[in-house]
């Protein structure tokens, strides 16, 4: 059994790192030409969100999910909630979805994260670029997403593995086995 | 789980869910695309953009320093020093280099344009989800950009414009965008037009020139300058060249498809007009 001050001290080195990845992935998601194929490049956000969410409880996951999806939404040019909102119900219904269903490994989290990454972007360019009735439609459809889906499923294993690691080592003890 | 709906966690999370209902409904009210809690993300952030931006364009090399070090160098404790310290030099005499070339752009500009006044900005982040192009630049309203300013590479020629200005960077809106829109003309036959983007154009780096008589005598290879008219882009700033003319769908004008003189997609460094 830890004490209180342990804990707290426990609770604040865990979101500092998770914010730290927050930033980091937030960078990486943005440096001009950081794993740039074609036109895709991986989105890092989307799953360090659900990993978190995963790995803690649904009312974190949430908020965090938030917090992702407004970065998200500056990094990207969006206005302002539309992928906060989306990534926070996504965080919270995948969080209630491990804790009653699913049993997480690191390998169907990729393929989850593959899954909420494409219906993510595919809303995106449901409202970004078919809505406003652009051409060359489908050429953007299959050069961007099908690619950025998969190089961010990828991606999203280490992230899992990461987030993961900082959960289990700065888990609370309270002396129940 | 059942319970957790009848927490006050849960009520929470639906008090976050209505305010950022909230703001997306006032930021596209007024066609804004940021709002406080992303201004506070944006400040956070740029700092973090700025370095990575340095790494993958080769100016700085914070990686090398990692990389280079190796275990059979810990050694020799005195040489990795020295080693890391000239790199440390090598990475600020290369950014010193970079900004010096770009002041001495900036001054080739402003010969050209004494009445107009330039920020000096760098490109930290372009997001794949933007399929025209568009980027943030590591310049803001602290520095004098405003929405609206013109932005133009270090060879005065037209990127975009500024969409949405936060307190330490700001978005830029490409020519590629179909959004965009300035007034445009032929330099040498004077036929005006406006300057748009085209998704059937932009995965290729290029723009259209719109509205341009069938009657024109614009041919391949004629450069575009901006004319100055609505008073929102400064007057006689290159754009590009034509590289073919097509008939627009209505057939009462063509369209031209210009190669921009700028590096709209690649681009790393660019000035902001803020007065003109």
């Amino acid at each position: 059994m830890e004490s209180r001050r342990k804990r707290r001290r426990s609770q604040l080195y865990k979101w500092g790192l998770y914010v730290l990845l927050l930033l980091a992935c937030a960078v990486l998601q943005t440096t001009p030409g950081f794993l740039l194929i074609g036109q895709a490049k991986p989105v890092l956000l989307l799953p360090l969100a659900l990993a978190v969410s995963v790995w803690e409880d649904e009312f974190s996951g949430a908020l965090f999910g938030a917090v992702c999806g407004l970065m998200w939404d500056y990094t990207a040019g969006r206005t302002v909630g539309l992928l906060a909102l989306t990534v926070m119900g996504l965080c919270f219904a995948v969080s209630v979805a491990s804790q009653l269903y699913l049993k997480l490994n690191t390998l169907n989290f990729a393929l989850l994260t593959a899954g909420a990454v494409w219906l993510v972007l595919s809303g995106d360019f449901l409202f970004y670029y078919a809505m406003p009735g652009y051409s060359h439609m489908l050429a953007r459809y299959l050069g961007y997403i099908p690619l950025t889906v998969v190089m961010s499923a990828v991606l999203a294993a280490p992230l899992y593995r990461a987030v993961g690691w900082i959960s289990e080592t700065f888990k609370i003890d309270n002396g129940v086995i | 789980m059942k319970d957790f709906f009848e927490t006050w966690k849960f009520r929470i999370l639906i008090a976050i869910a209505v305010f950022l209902a909230g703001l997306l409904l006032y930021a596209a009210a007024n066609g804004r695309l940021t709002a406080a809690p992303q201004e506070l993300l944006s400040v956070a952030a740029a700092p973090f953009q700025k370095a990575a931006a340095w790494v993958a364009g080769g100016v700085s090399s914070v990686w090398d320093k990692y990389t280079s070090i190796d275990e059979t160098m810990a050694e020799n404790e005195a040489l990795r020093e020295e080693n890391a310290e000239l790199r440390r030099q090598l990475a600020d005499y290369d950014q010193l280099k970079a900004e010096n070339e770009a002041f001495r752009n900036l001054a080739g500009i402003q010969e050209d344009h004494p009445e107009m006044s330039f920020v000096s900005a760098f490109v930290i982040g372009r997001d794949g989800m933007d399929a025209f192009g568009g980027f943030t630049l590591d310049q803001g309203t602290v520095h004098g950009v405003e929405r609206g300013d013109t932005v133009i590479d270090d060879e005065g020629q037209l990127l975009g414009t500024v969409i949405e200005a936060g307190l330490t960077s700001c978005r830029v809106l490409t020519i590629l965008h179909p959004s965009f829109n300035a007034a445009g003309v032929v330099s040498r036959t004077w036929d005006n037009g406006i300057i748009t983007g085209d998704a059937a154009y932009a995965s290729e780096g290029q723009c259209v020139f719109t509205d341009l008589s069938r009657e024109s005598m614009a041919s391949v290879g004629d450069e575009i300058i901006t004319t100055g008219l609505g008073g929102v882009y400064p007057p006689d700033i290159l754009v590009g060249r034509i590289v073919s003319i097509e008939p627009e769908a209505s057939g009462t004008s063509v369209v031209a498809v210009i190669q921009p003189d700028a590096d709209v997609l690649g681009v790393k460094q660019a000035f902001i007009i803020t007065e003109y």
